[in-house]
């Protein structure tokens, strides 16, 4: 049972996005259980990739490749856990992401994406060009914890700020927690608008996600 | 321009366009427009599923044939015509274009802040001023223009240059104030036709064009302004890391956006710019100077030649400081563009696109210098040769030993300058260094400083006419602009 634990976590440091996928309807078969896949094989080792990755020991192409390798095995397995009715595993936390109103700018946002999935969030993207109602609406539909947005024109970076008012006006303001990134944004900026916190990179977004999620226990 | 490094061979060429055009033909463009998707339909492209369009190489052809400047002249308007651009076989040098962006770098005390409007005069006027400079390209997006920053950005710089001015847009409502000011600078909507505004906007890779995109094609082709179609690929990240993939990639990606714009607006000019961007895997940073970046600019000019129409490649150092990095990133991202035979660049400041610095003005100033040099080559002649002067000083014997030199020679009066272009008013430091102290032990930044200064004091650009200046006003007041 270890060995398949031990196997399955080595493919995704392998990049090897085959393998995980041979391996996981394996390791079930043979009564490994699927959470036990989920939090030991994959996901310890998408951490220890983030963190390889925040280390600089290895490139952003590393991390996005391992990234699926894991994905692809926690589709997987939630597929198993469906169909066995397995109690379902929560995710570690839901959070909405978007880059801002007049913004197409996605590059930096899709890694964040990218980044939290793999570290085992439910993170609902609802792209590009979004008025900050529509973080909002996303937020109370999926029941979000953390609102995340990105802006790269210092034209755009007010939109962040739009976000702030209309979760206010929605009246769950004090129910979730704000981030802002992108290249207008810092930390100043953060301050001026009123959002929790601010990340310059994608690899400290997610740390500062994470980081929220265990102080309050999702 | 006699020096030239050719890094690909017609076959390579060849075989890289007919994968652009198998791209375009197989794998398509996608296209958030309506209109324009059934404008293609109706020229011999195919629609498919999700707003993907084919484009045959047919269709491609016809609208190569109908760009006017095509393997002719392109031409960037000034205010004064003598300073035109005219990027084309017969330029004497490749064109260098500096650009205006939303922060300003302090070089003296290393500070960062967002740029002014003062700021802006200051980088235009001393553009202005330097002959290696040859336009303005205006791109900050000030939070104080609010929707009109296109507009804003182009009044300011056209108060403080005659030489000409592009603005990067993706608002077309900012579009007609810009269009009412270029008609009124080149003496009518007639005149404006001969010598058309420039902008700039962008396609989305990979092989999209969007709504602000599509809405921009639009409007260049509504107000006969000469588009700048910009495609970005960065490598490893919305592009393949491979340099020939990436290339054919951007091609097809370019190519499309001069289709759509012919046929909107058939016999519209239209050119290219596009940054040669690297996807740096350890950062998650997108630059613009890069290894990458040094090797694919051999190639832009042969690129340029073999489409026929200008590819202006901008240069964007990364480093933070006026700094070695600095240093060593704009030169590198120069020099082979120059010598690959690029047309024109345009050349950021510093800090991955974000901020410029007036300094380096003068950098680049001693750099283009450089290069125009090199890209002379060497003349071959019985003159140059200086067999006779060499025997003349060789001849020279005092005490048995040889004692003739080349300093009082007739010879050196007439070629050192021609062969050397020394600068009397050179930034670049050359004095021993005893009287290098005694000047007072100044970095390049701080000489460069002081003669920024003195531009700043001396060179005063010429004004705007009355007629301008009421045109202006009469625009303010219609589109609700404040005084700049
Ligand atoms: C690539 C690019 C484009 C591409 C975008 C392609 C795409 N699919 O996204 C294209 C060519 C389409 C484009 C278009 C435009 N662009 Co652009 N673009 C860039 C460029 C070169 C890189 C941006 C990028 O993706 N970087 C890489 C990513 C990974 O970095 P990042 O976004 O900062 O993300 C990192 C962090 O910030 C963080 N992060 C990002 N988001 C978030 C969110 C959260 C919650 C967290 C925690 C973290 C986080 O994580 C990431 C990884 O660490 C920059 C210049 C530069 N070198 O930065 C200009 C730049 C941003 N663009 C600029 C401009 C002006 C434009 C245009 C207006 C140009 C035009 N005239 O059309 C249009 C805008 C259209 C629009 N409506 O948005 C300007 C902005 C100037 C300003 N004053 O704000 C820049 C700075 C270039 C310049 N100086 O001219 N652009």
């Amino acid at each position: 049972m270890a060995d398949y634990i031990e196997s399955i976590s080595e493919a995704v440091l392998k990049y090897d996005v085959e393998l995980v996928k041979k391996l996981v309807p394996e390791a079930v078969e043979s009564g490994v259980d699927p959470i036990l896949i989920m939090n030991e094989g994959l996901s310890n080792a998408i951490i220890e990739i983030g963190d390889k990755f925040g280390r600089e020991e290895i490139f952003l192409v590393e991390l996005m490749i391992a990234a699926e390798a894991c994905m692809g095995g926690v589709d997987i397995v939630k597929k198993i856990i469906l169909e066995k009715k397995v109690d379902a595993v929560k995710p570690k936390g839901v959070i909405v992401i978007g880059t801002v109103e007049g913004d197409i700018h996605n590059i930096g946002k899709d890694i964040v994406k990218t980044l939290l999935e793999a570290a085992g969030f439910e993170v609902h993207d609802i792209g590009v060009d979004q008025r900050a109602q529509n973080f909002v609406k996303k937020a109370i539909e999926v029941n979000a914890k953390i609102v995340a947005s990105s802006a790269l024109l210092t034209t755009t970076s007010p939109n962040q700020k739009a976000i702030e008012v209309e979760l206010k006006e929605a009246g769950i303001r004090d129910k979730v927690k704000t981030i802002i990134g992108g290249a207008a944004t810092n930390a100043d900026w953060s301050r001026e608008i009123g959002s929790d916190y601010y990340a310059s990179t994608a690899t400290d977004g997610v740390k500062i996600i994470k980081k929220y999620f265990e102080d309050v226990g999702k | 321009m006699k020096a030239k490094l050719e890094v690909l061979s017609k076959d390579e060429l060849d075989t890289i366009y007919q994968t652009a055009l198998k791209i375009l033909e197989k794998i398509g463009v996608s296209i958030e427009d309506e209109e324009i998707i059934k404008l293609l339909e109706k020229n011999g492209c195919k629609a498919g599923s999700n707003k993907i369009v084919y484009f045959p190489e047919k269709v491609i052809d016809r609208c190569l044939k109908s760009t006017p400047n095509r393997k002719g002249e392109t031409t960037l308007c000034g205010r004064d015509p003598l300073k035109d651009v005219v990027m084309g076989d017969d330029q004497k040098y490749p064109y260098v274009i500096s650009h205006v962006l939303m922060n300003y770098f302090e070089g003296l005390t290393d500070t960062y802040r967002t740029i002014t409007k003062e700021d802006i005069r200051k980088f235009v006027t001393i553009s202005d001023y330097l002959d290696t400079i040859d336009g303005i390209w205006m791109c900050t997006l000030m939070p104080d223009f609010k929707e009109m920053y296109t507009y804003c950005e182009y009044e300011l710089a056209v108060r403080s240059t005659t030489k000409p001015v592009c603005v990067s847009s993706f608002e077309p409502s900012a579009i007609p104030p810009v269009y009412d000011l270029a008609a009124a600078l080149a003496g009518g909507e007639e005149e404006l036709k001969k010598r058309p505004l420039t902008v700039a906007f962008c396609e989305i890779s990979p092989l999209t064009w969007n709504k602000y995109g599509c809405a921009m094609l639009k409007a260049t082709a509504r107000w006969g302004i000469q588009p700048v179609i910009t495609v970005e690929t960065p490598m490893g990240d919305t592009g393949p890391a491979t340099f020939a993939g990436n290339i054919a990639q951007k091609i097809a990606e370019l190519l499309s956006g001069l289709v759509i714009v012919q046929l909107l607006k058939e016999g519209l000019p239209v050119f290219f710019v596009v940054p040669l961007e690297v996807f740096d895997m350890r950062t998650a940073q997108i630059c613009l100077a890069s290894r990458g970046d040094y090797v694919w600019a051999c190639a832009v000019g042969q690129l340029e030649d073999y489409l026929g129409i200008p590819i202006i490649s901008p240069i964007s150092p990364d480093s933070k400081l006026l700094d070695m990095q600095e240093a060593y990133e704009l030169s590198f991202s120069l020099i082979p563009r120059i010598l690959g035979g690029n047309k024109a660049t345009v050349i950021h400041g510093l800090d991955q696109t974000h901020a410029i610095n007036n300094e380096l003005l003068l950098l680049m100033d001693e750099m283009m210098i450089s290069v125009r040099r090199m890209l002379e080559g060497i003349d071959v002649n019985e003159e140059t040769l200086a067999f006779n002067v060499l025997e003349e000083v060789a001849g020279k014997i005092e005490n048995d030993r040889r004692s003739g030199h080349f300093l009082n020679q007739r010879h050196t009066l007439n070629w050192y300058v021609r062969e050397h272009r020394p600068r009397r008013d050179a930034v670049i430091d050359k004095y021993r260094r005893e009287k290098w102290i005694e000047n007072g032990s100044k970095s390049f930044v701080e000489r460069a400083h002081e003669k920024i200064l003195e531009i700043l004091k001396n060179h005063k650009p010429e004004p705007l006419s009355k007629e301008i200046e009421s045109t202006i006003n009469a625009i303010h007041k219609k589109y609700n602009i404040p005084d700049l």
